[in-house]
């Protein structure tokens, strides 16, 4: 009992880390073991991700205000530049947790550039998260976007 | 959307770098308002034009887990001595410690987990330029008093979360035929801890969906020496249950409730009011984004909607108590709301308001403005 007590406490204690969360995403995404190469662009850091010679998707962590804390998120697209999956990696706010859950976040698959991304439209929304899923969702798409200018333009590749 | 205090270059910079956010010490400010104007059917009744709520937010974040929260408002405009209406008031103030995604720990001047709107009250997520008369005399919104807590989410992506609360209690000195329990709440003012009461909340959540049930226990006697001095005495049992569901342009909600006033007979008694042993009702409302049909491409809303409301103060009364059937009320509106932005609203609405005596009914013309941000 006191041991489970101090291992509850020890873990609610020590959240893993934001890099253990952004390496654990990437090995959900593409596959364990895929190789990881940090890309500086512009201001903006790329994770490029690749398997022997084949170039696997590019990924970027960035963050977007919520009501009052940050979200920290990642977006990850594929060679051909269509979304691969968006992965919440810290959520702090006590409202609006759900737009970490995978029902929510698969919305975004497979989208382009091209793609219209609006809350209320191709994006649903969830009562309550208002303000994180707009948040979100703005998120994204300049993400996607940033993402897709800089691969197309050969700054990252 | 929210400015940012003493925060500014952290994220800017932090892209692809968010331990850097983590930890910063920040104030976070914002608000949310609405102005009505109301103009009801019938003799002598002149158009009224309110600012209604005019609320500033304020919350400051000390490290990763521990924020203040806190929300102080004034109620029509301003406060003035002698005059009618008027209200300056703190709806919020707590500190939130957060140990996970499933326990945050919380104490302060809390919102009661009631329905939708206790919660979730800002002008432009509702239907309609006021909200739900359900709202105000079954669920007495805006509903808050002090206590200790904890919230969170069940881990594993089910989508449920929850909120359990140690609160103070009502107190039944307060309650009304008309409003129920509404003016037995204590709201943070020098608010007795004489009945301790129990409030929590389940919700579920998924793209378009969210489902809720709530409950209230504790006693409402307040050591009053006739209704009982236990810590439960008097008891009142709330439960409720709410639905919302989106679907393409389409949206709906409804929400039920039960209030149990176990001793309303010596309640009425002790302080010559009528109040009902039991409290009842709901409301179900349907709209649809007409720009869906009318500028498929735009990322404005435009929604018509309906909703009808059925409550009675008195669904059942206490021996010696004659019910009153003009407090077995129906309230349907229809509106129109347009929002350039999801957080900003332009609304309009006519409301017939009924009950089951027939007394004093009328209608309601009501338009107005509401903001969050």
């Amino acid at each position: 009992m006191t041991i489970a007590l101090a291992l509850l406490l020890f873990a609610v204690q020590n959240p893993p880390a934001p890099a253990a969360k952004v390496t654990a995403s990437i090995a959900r995404l593409f596959g364990p073991g895929a190789r990881v190469d940090t890309l500086q662009v512009d201001s903006g850091t790329v994770l490029r991700v690749s398997r022997g010679d084949s170039l696997l998707g590019f990924a970027q962590v960035g963050n977007v205000l919520g009501k009052d804390q940050p979200i920290t998120f990642l977006v990850a697209i594929d060679p051909a530049d269509r979304l691969k999956d968006v992965d919440i990696l810290v959520y702090r706010e006590p409202y609006g947790g759900e737009v970490a859950y995978e029902p929510w976040r698969r919305q975004f698959r497979g989208k382009t550039v091209a793609d219209s991304l609006r809350v209320g439209r191709e994006i649903r929304g969830i009562s309550g998260a208002t303000i994180s899923v707009h948040a979100v969702t703005l998120g994204v798409r300049r993400m996607l976007a940033a993402l897709t200018a800089w691969h197309q333009r050969g700054a990252i590749r | 959307m929210r400015t940012l205090l003493s925060w500014g270059l952290c994220c800017a910079l932090a892209t692809g770098l968010p331990s850097l956010c983590l930890g910063q010490e920040h104030t976070t400010v914002g608000g949310y308002g609405e102005v009505h104007f109301t103009n009801a059917t019938g003799p002598n009744t002149p158009g009224v034009v309110n600012l209604a709520r005019f609320v500033v937010y304020l919350a400051h974040t000390f490290d990763d887990r521990l924020t203040f929260r806190s929300e102080v408002e004034i109620e029509d405009a301003k406060v003035e001595g002698g005059q009618a209406g008027g209200e300056v008031s703190v709806e919020q103030a707590f500190l939130d410690y957060r140990l996970g995604d499933w326990l945050t720990l919380r104490t302060g001047l809390l919102l009661a987990p009631m329905g939708i709107i206790n919660e979730t009250h800002e002008p432009p997520t509702f239907n309609g330029v006021d909200r739900p008369g359900f709202d105000n005399d079954v669920i007495p919104t805006t509903w808050r008093e002090i206590g200790v807590g904890a919230l969170g989410t069940i881990p594993g992506g089910s989508g449920l979360a929850y909120r359990v609360y140690l609160v103070n209690g009502l107190r039944a000195e307060g309650f009304s035929a008309s409003e129920g329990i509404r003016d037995g709440r204590q709201e943070g003012q020098l608010a007795s801890f004489a009945n301790p009461s129990f409030t929590g909340r389940v919700e579920w959540a998924r793209p378009g969906w969210k489902v809720g049930a709530s409950f209230w226990y504790g006693g409402t006697a307040n050591a009053d020496s006739v209704l009982g001095t236990g810590s439960f005495a008097a008891p009142i049992t709330l439960v409720s249950a709410d639905v919302r569901y989106d679907v393409g342009g389409a949206s709906f909600r409804g929400e039920v409730a039960n209030i149990n006033v176990s001793d309303a007979g010596r309640i009425d008694a002790r302080y010559g009011t009528t109040v009902g042993s039991r409290i009842a009702g709901g409301y179900v409302e349907g709209a649809y984004d007409l720009l869906r049909l009318l500028a498929p491409g735009a990322s404005q809303k435009l929604n018509a909607f309906v909703r009808h409301e059925r409550y009675d103060t008195q669904a059942s009364v206490p021996a010696g108590v004659t019910r009153d059937p003009s407090l077995a009320r129906r309230l349907t509106t229809f509106g129109l709301m347009y929002k350039p932005t999801w957080n900003t609203a332009f609304k309009g609405d006519y409301q017939f308001v009924r009950n089951a005596a027939g007394v004093g009914e009328h209608e309601v013309l009501s338009l107005g403005i509401g903001y969050q941000f």
